[in-house]
């Protein structure tokens, strides 16, 4: 996601699509497909129309500049930085509920992470009501798929002015719940179950260790690598390989974790003594 | 006198021209150069040594540098600029404007002459010498400051 090196950008890419599928299931290869598909394509063909920059000539465009391989090459890699970009946003709306983020940032900026949350809680909530209130209207007669078009159009603009009032009441209405509740207030804990234990330990320092074992082979160049103007990049030595295999490790880590636990729920479950299963 | 390419029409009649490209002044300032670029700039600063090539009654400029480039294989991208209706060259042989410091780019004269027009609207006599150089210095560098203004 942050560097231009072919294998680091196709461990990324490769990574951050396992994830997401395994997070979201059907809806995230749906999504791969008939989205981020596209937009990659699209993007990789920009590049090329209009940067003209590398020193291997293919052949020349109807503008009369050259189309150049390693313009190509680029919009390729810009496409797969995107898509890695995207696909890891989505895999963190999926993991990063907003109990979480208000846990986090709760006590450092209480009154942005509760608008955040609202915010981000917002749209799915809004598709919700919305849903609800013109399954409502249908019921009377007065949804957008009844009468003339100005009808429909009336209909259809009630509806909005509903959820229009809606929204703003909800809205009110949390923040008034939460500040009768003391959030934001000086000495108030938060309920939370979550732990710093000895896994979270492990887990950071893993983390810390492969940030900065990456960090400083990009630092000292190992993850160099060139498209203008001709293609070039490092040596490939053991080296160069381990922090790559390092970047893997990394990207992995979220994929590993979730399968470790699914294995050790699957084993509790079975043996009868699941924390879900104690009569 | 620049003329306005749209309301030239070219004739079939061969003339011929002389032209060369040249970087020569960013050996004298490697160290502004873009590390990346390095390895393009040639030992003797000559990227096309002066050839005679054909051109055909009306032509331009651009034209005879566009043309050359794809028979020598040479990489050079522009745009076209309606502002001044002409051609910009943004870079030849990988060499971009900027590239070598933020007062560099390409510049061309003819017969010893910077035009302060575009390349677009400068129409080649039989025997014209055209010679495209890369400036470091707005043109300071290789005797052309009057045409940028200066």
């Amino acid at each position: 996601m942050f560097f231009m090196h072919p294998a680091s950008l196709s461990i990324s890419l490769l990574c951050a699509m396992i994830y997401s599928i395994y997070l979201n299931g059907r809806r995230a290869v749906r999504f791969q497909l008939f989205c981020l598909l596209p937009m990659m394509l699209l993007a990789a063909v920009v590049n090329p129309a209009f940067n003209h920059e590398g020193a291997t000539l293919l052949m020349y465009l109807p503008s009369g500049n050259p189309l150049t391989l390693e313009s190509i090459l680029y919009g390729l890699a810009a496409a797969a930085m995107l898509a890695a970009v995207i696909l890891w946003f989505s895999c963190y709306t999926a993991v990063m509920t907003s109990d979480k983020f208000v846990y986090l940032f709760g006590r450092v900026i209480p009154a942005l992470s509760l608008v955040l949350s609202m915010t981000l809680r917002f749209v799915p909530k809004f598709k919700i009501q919305l849903h609800t209130v013109s399954e409502a209207q249908r019921c009377v007669g007065r949804d957008v798929s009844n009468g003339s078009l100005i009808q429909r159009l009336r209909n259809a603009v009630t509806i909005l002015s509903i959820m229009l009032t809606w929204a703003l009441e909800n809205a009110i209405e949390t923040a008034d719940s939460m500040k009768s509740r003391g959030y934001g207030l000086p000495g108030r804990t938060a309920f939370s179950i979550y732990r710093f234990d000895d896994r979270d330990r492990a887990v950071l320092g893993w983390l810390a260790f492969c940030g900065f074992y990456i960090l400083s082979g990009w630092l000292a160049g190992g993850l160099y690598w060139r498209y203008y103007p001709t293609v070039k990049s490092t040596t490939i030595s053991p080296l160069t390989i381990s922090f790559q295999l390092v970047y893997l490790a990394l990207c992995l880590t979220p994929v590993l974790l979730n399968l470790r636990e699914d294995r050790f729920w699957k084993r509790q479950n079975k043996k009868g003594e699941g924390p879900c299963c104690k009569a | 006198m620049p003329v306005e390419p749209q309301d030239v029409t070219i004739s079939d009649v061969a003339y011929t021209c002389t032209i060369s490209i040249s970087c020569a002044t960013i050996l004298d300032h490697m160290d502004w150069l873009d590390p990346e670029k390095v390895e393009l700039v040639p030992e003797d600063g000559w990227i096309l040594e002066p050839i005679q090539v054909t051109f055909y009654e009306g032509e331009s400029v651009f034209n005879v540098l566009q043309r050359t480039c794809k028979q020598q294989g040479i990489h050079m991208e522009f745009e076209n600029t309606p502002m001044y209706n002409s051609a910009y060259i943004e870079g030849i042989h990988n060499l971009y404007e900027f590239d070598c410091g933020e007062l560099s780019g390409w510049m061309y004269k003819v017969n010893e002459w910077f035009p302060n027009y575009g390349c677009s609207r400068y129409q080649l006599q039989d025997g014209d010498v055209i010679c495209w150089e890369y400036t470091c210095d707005l043109g300071i560098d290789v005797g052309g400051y009057r045409a940028t203004g200066g």
